[in-house]
């Protein structure tokens, strides 16, 4: 967290007044623990899925098809580009250079709809095709559509999140030295990110 | 003086927001950590009565062996309904959110905790969430116990459901005011307050923050999936759509053993405050005491299972939980020692709130040992689901936090309220809880033994006359609570005026008036050692205005 802070500091030249300086700390590391909660959250969720598949019943479980990991690999491709997109609209708000950072941010938010779009395809394929459904599939149902579909959750909010701080951004909400909704909003999708290799690995790769 | 202005000018720990204007904003959706520490435990209090007369109930139905008060129906329902109430309502909420709030931000120096808005928030979610858990009696309450097993849980009433949503909630604000604290200790002390010169109890309360914020939320993650099954059909837990009922007990154990050390570490800490004040000598083993709580809080997380042995956990799984179980034995007991150490050779002065710590190493020792009995996997497989469970943990939430509890009452009331609570009556208290309290738990360890099982609302007749004498004992125990609150209500008016510091105290909160002005200190001061050494002077700089009617230099406009 110092060191984060301290990277931050580094960036400009005028001094970010103290007052400013120690309410962004604490609203960073107060951030970090809510996203540790999530990620605590997933975790959960994770231990139930592995605990399912591991209680004997094989898997997946009859009747159940593999999940397509063609489509969810393209989908993961355009997460993590969506992520890279993320890191550098957050530079070049760093470098004052705003319409570089707007055409990031709008085609982060762009990726992020793409993948949900792309979950949608999944699931209603799953579904027409395989009639597998959250409640009808035994644990597989269970476990996939609920963590997939807490991830895409998050991805939702995320996609809102940022058109709202896009927003935020040209009303002048943010400046070149305050600007911590932006490292929260770079945070959040990085998170999200993260929670996808992993889900990504359990249920199409393993 | 100089130092303290240099440090804390213009930073946010210097910042007085104006003065909450009218009813609402000042007592209703305050965002004073102070009156938000009134308000949980006000609401705590509340509870705590609700709850107690369901245990009322529960001892009323056993006064005969074949019951005959009460349905058995109507028995599941009261004894789910009180443990659940009593841990998630009354104690968790008492012992973080009323005595962390209100306690400690003024032990570290600061004007309030580090997010005020989320600290209300947090704040509402709970009087919510008992009044949902509360009204589930309308529409049947769950009746699985407060550790919901399935697949009985999923079986239950639409009560049950209810009782998801509102131990969700009070989990949602209770992991909210765990990352609040967090970022106030590490974010908010005064300068000076190096780690190692923090108060005890604010040491237990950063030991505790980070278990409400992680088990908390796996917590979260098992609700959510019993909601689930219970109101969408998605099995997780039902063994005959695949799920497993043992899941659940993982889950609901990763939590609750941590919430376990949630209802005790605060505890901890008020006793670690009121022992030296009263025994007029250093704590003995600052570091100890303090480092252990840790130990205690990162061990918690390995010892779930230890709830399970008789679930068919796999053997090689009991000998590493049965272990670290008995570990966990190890920093607690220095906690205990160093608690002696610090009495012994002291100056004591038997207050009601030093004979309630002293009661709380009593009770909680022993509780503590029968604990270490049945962490072995041997011994538990013939205590488990008997009486010998109910004695166990009554005398370490009851013996324990409750007993803690009362000390902190009778420490930290001049501080809340400006007044005394009346010592006769508080003496009265405690010889009365502490009888009552033996009366009612000792004997269901060898009821237990003799095998009395619990959850039930009738029972073998040879187990009467025990039963009848805890059932007596429990109405002297809830006579003790009465005088207790009779007490509060009385001194609030009439009682003695407090002063700033009427214990001799050393830590920060003692050094202002009581109750405390909106702002906390009119200048932060500067600290330079441990409070607890009784024969240095204060190692304070900057208070030398606290106590007089000047405004702080802020307000008046004669600062910046």
């Amino acid at each position: 967290m110092a060191v984060a802070s301290a990277a931050l500091d580094a960036q400009h030249h005028e001094p970010v007044d103290q007052l400013y300086a120690e309410t962004r700390d604490m609203r960073l590391i107060g951030f970090l623990f809510f996203l540790f909660s999530d990620v605590v959250l997933f975790s959960s969720f994770i231990f139930a899925y592995l605990y399912l598949r591991n209680s004997g019943q094989g898997w997946p479980p009859q009747g159940v098809p593999r999940p397509d990991v063609a489509l969810a690999a393209l989908n993961s491709a355009i997460l993590f580009g969506s992520g890279a997109t993320m890191h550098y609209a957050l530079e070049n708000w760093k470098h004052g250079k705003f319409f570089r950072y707007a055409g990031f941010m709008i085609a982060t938010i762009i990726l992020g709809a793409m993948f949900l779009t792309g979950q949608v395809v999944e699931y209603t394929a799953l579904y027409t095709k395989e009639h597998v459904t959250w409640g009808g599939s035994g644990i597989f149902g269970a476990s996939f559509f609920t963590l997939t579909g807490m991830h895409g959750f998050h991805v939702l909010v995320g996609v809102f999140y940022l058109i709202t701080l896009l927003l935020q951004s040209v009303h002048g909400v943010y400046s070149k030295d305050k600007y911590f909704g932006l490292t929260a909003g770079t945070l959040y999708w990085h998170f999200v990110d993260v929670i996808w290799v992993v889900l990504f690995s359990i249920f199409y790769l393993i | 003086m100089a130092v303290a202005a240099v440090h804390t000018s213009g930073g946010i720990a210097d910042h007085i927001h104006p003065e909450p204007q009218g009813f609402i904003r000042r007592y209703v959706f305050s965002i004073d950590h102070k009156i938000i520490g009134i308000q949980y435990l006000i609401t705590g209090f509340v509870f705590l009565v609700l709850a107690g007369l369901l245990a009322e109930l529960i001892r009323v139905q056993l006064m005969n062996a074949n019951g005959g008060f009460i349905s058995p129906d109507t028995y599941n329902e009261i004894y789910t309904m009180h443990g659940s109430a009593m841990v998630w309502l009354v104690i968790i909420p008492i012992v973080t959110g009323g005595f962390g709030n209100f306690i400690f931000p003024l032990q570290l120096g600061a004007r309030d905790v580090a997010f005020p808005w989320l600290n209300m928030l947090s704040f509402w979610m709970f009087p919510v969430a008992g009044l949902l858990l509360f009204s589930s009696f309308l529409l049947g309450a769950p009746v699985a116990g407060w550790t919901e097993y399935p697949p009985m849980s999923l079986q239950g009433g639409v009560g049950t459901s209810m009782w998801c949503v509102a131990i969700f909630l009070v989990g949602v604000s209770s992991t909210l005011t765990g990352m609040n604290f967090m970022v106030t200790i590490l974010k908010m002390r005064a300068p000076g307050m190096t780690f190692t010169r923090m108060p005890l109890f604010v040491w237990a309360q950063l030991a505790t923050a980070p278990l409400s914020m992680v088990a908390t939320t796996a917590l979260a993650a098992a609700l959510a999936a019993l909601f689930m099954e219970r109101q969408f059909g998605i099995p997780f837990y039902d063994p005959a759509r695949g799920g497993s009922p043992v899941l659940w007990q993982h889950m609901f154990w990763f939590y609750s053993h941590p919430a376990v050390y949630i209802m005790i570490l605060p505890v901890f800490g008020i006793i670690s405050e009121v022992l030296p004040t009263f025994a007029r000598k250093p704590v003995f083993g600052y570091k100890l005491i303090a480092f252990s709580s840790v130990a205690i809080a990162l061990a918690g997380f390995m010892v779930w299972a230890h709830h399970m042995f008789t679930s068919g956990l796999a053997p090689y799984l009991q000998l590493p939980f049965m272990i670290l179980t008995f570990t966990i034995a190890v920093p607690t007991g220095v906690k205990i020692f160093s608690w002696m150490a610090t009495l012994w050779g002291g100056k004591i002065h038997y207050t009601t709130a030093l004979l309630f710590a002293v009661g709380f190493l009593a009770l909680f020792t022993f509780g503590g040992v029968t604990g270490i009995f049945l962490a072995a996997v041997p011994f538990d497989l013939h205590a488990h689901g008997t009486y010998f469970i109910v004695g166990h943990f009554h005398y370490v939430l009851v013996g324990g936090s409750l007993m803690g509890i009362f000390a902190g009452m009778y420490y930290w009331f001049p501080k809340f309220s400006g007044r005394m609570l009346n010592e006769t009556i508080g003496k009265w208290h405690f010889w009365l809880f502490f009888v009552g309290f033996n009366g009612t738990f000792l004997p269901m360890h060898w009821l237990g033994f003799l095998g009395m099982p619990r959850r039930v609302a009738e029972y073998d007749p040879q187990f009467q006359m025990w039963n009848r004498v805890e059932s007596v004992s429990s109405f002297i125990m809830t006579f003790a609570i009465l005088l207790f609150f009779i007490n509060m209500f009385v001194s609030m008016r009439n009682g003695k005026k407090a002063g700033p510091n009427p214990w001799g105290g050393r830590t920060l909160e003692w050094m202002i008036p009581s109750p405390p002005h909106y702002y906390n200190f009119k200048n932060i001061p500067t600290v330079y050692a441990l409070p607890y050494d009784f024969s240095e002077p204060l190692p304070y700089k900057g208070l030398e205005d606290e106590l007089n009617d000047k405004p702080p230099a802020q307000l008046a406009g004669a600062h910046h």
